[in-house]
């Protein structure tokens, strides 16, 4: 009798749950809200819900190859705001192409970006007080750019680009999973993706194997300017207004996506489909909590047990895995 | 055999749920037909300049079910969401109470069917936005929305009257409040301006200097609230502003301005006009506290603390902004869209001026 186990303790189900823990948690919650509230699995919710966690999910995407490296990128937020004052400026002020002007305003939170890398692979500052003081410097940057005066977008062409749809599916979902699918290959099939996970796992490994360590980061921060500023894009266009008092605490979120999806704020470990899965738990956190009519007041409390409980199961699963 | 169980409960669960995504399309249109095939018939009341939605279909909802009469998507219920500004601000928690009392009694005495809570926009358009999208997803026939930003909540208020909910845009509007939404609910700004420029000048004798504290700079209070100040006090030839000091609606930046231009002008100082009175309140304490008790401080909003030194004498009068009664009428208007009456379309509240005359009015 002792050699029979539990079906939790068989080595199976552990490596499954290692592997899709975290999806088993999310489906597990979709399951019961959908059971106390039918029209949360509607299509139109669904198809809702991801809309809405298509501007977290970029920015995680970002905020996870810094994190693996073993730093973090606080300046996600207002690289959002610096977007929407230069479309601003572009499109309404300099009467620009749209397309064109988008190009431009991505170079500056690329460039931004890759300051931050060059700030902390470089000069090996921590990555928190570089991003946390960028992140104050853009910022700025945006109130000098706007005046700190919100501008209408009105033009439709530019509207689209958030509420446009393809074959029925709104546009922001299109780009994320275009950018999730980039974001796998880029960290699970190139050179650089294993590069970014040898230089967060162990940097003297990594650079006794010649890894180049300081492109490796700056790269990854320059990426996550990147998908900061194509966030950035698709917000404008949703709200329809540049300005620079936007994005304020979305670091926060795209953090918790990030840990949701087994990111280890260690270093060396996450995967690209796990942040995705994070940004989706996040979405259904806040869209279900509204149908289940959870009060305001307690949805952050909510929010914080359920990150909680999620990653320290996570935690549990694959210690025993490892 | 477990695992298998797991896996083929996984598969049947992402099955599901890939048909759900797949069949969108289709079933999403159906989903979302009736919900714009109901209001159809109102439709044209609604879009048109007829103040309420229902005004014109007076006669068709005589023939209605008196139910059907605010089920404006069709679903056999009733449902009221509210998306707040945000859940932080001392003014906007008054208001939130506000509506959370009365929604709540309205569910109680079966006028509507359920309400969604108090959704926190966090101040952040893009978030009520969202929020938008919930309660057309929810779905709810009227919505209750109190806009971050003029421009950039716009998006969520013609989202869900495109969806056709009733839309009542509370405390300040959006750009296109006045052709998207059913009702606004809100106060004239100017007008809170006016009363505090005139107020400086009927209790301080002779004019003198003041300085403005203001909200934060393109706010509409902010905007609308200086050009009542400009309207009045600016145009007196016995005074003079000493500056426009943007303060973010913020208290400890009212007082660092009281205590910069205390140092500047000395006893020239004759007056402190603030754009919400936390800051005018903070402002006199400052001013008591330097032994300037006559130099005048006033605001807007009418919070508990203001109101508190008003009736300790410690603070001359400060200009309430009736939160509650704004929601309240915002919530009127939805009990007469579903009883069929005329809505108003737009409901302005007054401000009050509260002194130690009135103040137990409004003091709790």
């Amino acid at each position: 009798m002792s050699e029979k186990k539990k079906f939790y303790q068989t080595d199976e189900f552990r490596m499954f749950m290692g592997k899709y823990g975290i999806g088993v948690i999310l489906i597990f919650m979709i399951f019961v809200i959908a059971v106390m509230k039918p029209r949360f699995i509607y299509p139109s919710n669904i198809l809702n819900v991801l809309t809405q966690i298509s501007v977290n999910c970029l920015i995680a995407y970002g905020m996870c190859l810094a994190i693996t490296t073993g730093g973090i990128d606080l300046s996600v937020g207002p690289q959002l705001a610096l977007v929407s004052v230069l479309l601003g400026q572009f499109i309404v002020v300099r009467n620009m192409n749209i397309g064109l002007s988008i190009i431009l305003a991505l170079a500056a939170t690329t460039l931004f970006g890759f300051i931050n890398g060059v700030l902390i692979a470089k000069f090996n500052m921590a990555a928190f007080v570089v991003t946390l003081a960028t992140q104050l410097v853009i910022r700025s940057i945006a109130q000098i750019i706007s005046d700190g005066k919100g501008m209408s977008m009105a033009s439709q062409a530019f509207k689209d680009i958030y509420s446009g749809t393809l074959i029925g599916v709104p546009l922001p979902i299109i780009y994320m999973v275009v950018i999730s699918v980039i974001m796998y290959i880029v960290m699970h099939w190139t050179k650089f993706g294993r590069y970014v996970f040898a230089v967060g796992g162990n940097v003297n490994a990594a650079i006794a194997s010649g890894v180049d360590v300081f492109w490796t980061k700056a790269l990854c921060y320059t990426i996550s300017g990147l998908l900061a500023g194509i966030a950035g894009v698709i917000f404008t266009s949703k709200t329809g207004s540049a300005q620079s008092n936007i994005g304020v605490a979305y670091e926060t979120d795209a953090v918790a996506a990030c840990v949701l999806g087994g990111t280890s704020f260690a270093g060396g470990i996450s995967t690209a489909p796990g942040v995705l899965l994070g940004a989706v738990i996040i979405g259904c956190i806040y869209n279900g909590m509204n149908f289940l009519n959870i009060g305001s007041y307690y949805q952050y409390m909510t929010k914080g047990i359920i990150i909680i409980f999620a990653v320290l199961l996570d935690m549990v699963i694959n210690k025993k895995n490892r | 055999m477990k695992k298998k169980v797991v896996a083929a409960l996984l598969a049947s669960v992402m099955v599901m749920s890939l048909t759900a995504c797949g069949s969108s399309g289709s079933s999403g249109g159906a989903a979302s037909a009736p919900a714009s095939e109901a209001p159809a018939s109102e439709a044209p009341a609604q879009s048109e300049a007829a103040p309420a939605s229902e005004a014109a279909a007076e006669g068709e909802a005589a023939a209605d079910t008196a139910a059907s009469g605010g089920d404006l998507n069709g679903d056999g219920k009733i449902i009221v969401g509210y998306i707040s500004k945000n859940t932080t601000d001392v003014f906007h928690a008054t208001l939130n109470g506000a509506a959370e009392e009365r929604l709540d009694s309205l569910v109680a005495d079966g006028t509507i069917d359920e309400w969604t809570g108090i959704l926190d926009g966090n101040t952040d358009a893009a978030k009520q936005c969202d929020l938008a999208q919930d309660c057309i997803n929810y779905p709810c026939d009227y919505v209750i929305i109190l806009p971050a930003e003029s421009t950039a909540s716009d998006p969520a208020v013609t989202s869900m009257a495109d969806a056709g909910i009733g839309v009542i845009v509370v405390n300040s509007a959006t750009d296109s409040t006045d052709s998207a939404a059913m009702a606004f609910a809100g106060s004239d700004d100017v007008y809170a301006g006016e009363l505090m420029g005139n107020y400086v000048m009927e209790h301080v004798e002779g004019g003198g200097t003041f300085v403005h504290c203001q909200g934060i700079i393109g706010n509409s209070a902010q905007i609308q609230r200086g050009e009542g100040i400009a309207n009045t006090i600016e145009k007196d030839s016995g005074w003079t502003k000493a500056a426009d000091v943007p303060c973010d609606w913020d208290a400890s930046k009212a007082v660092n301005t009281v205590d910069d231009y205390l140092a500047q002008y000395g006893d020239d100082l004759k007056a402190v006009i603030c754009d919400n009175d936390d800051m005018s309140s903070a402002a006199q304490a400052e001013c008591n506290a330097k032994g300037r008790e006559d130099i005048v401080c006033i605001g807007v909003d009418g919070n508990q603390g203001p109101l508190q030194m008003v009736k300790e004498g410690t603070l001359g009068a400060t200009v309430l902004q009736d939160g509650a009664g704004q929601v309240n009428a915002g919530i009127d208007a939805i009990v007469a869209s579903i009883k069929g009456e005329t809505v108003e379309k737009k409901i302005i509240v007054p401000f009050v001026l509260v002194t130690p005359d009135n103040v137990d009015e409004y003091l709790k």
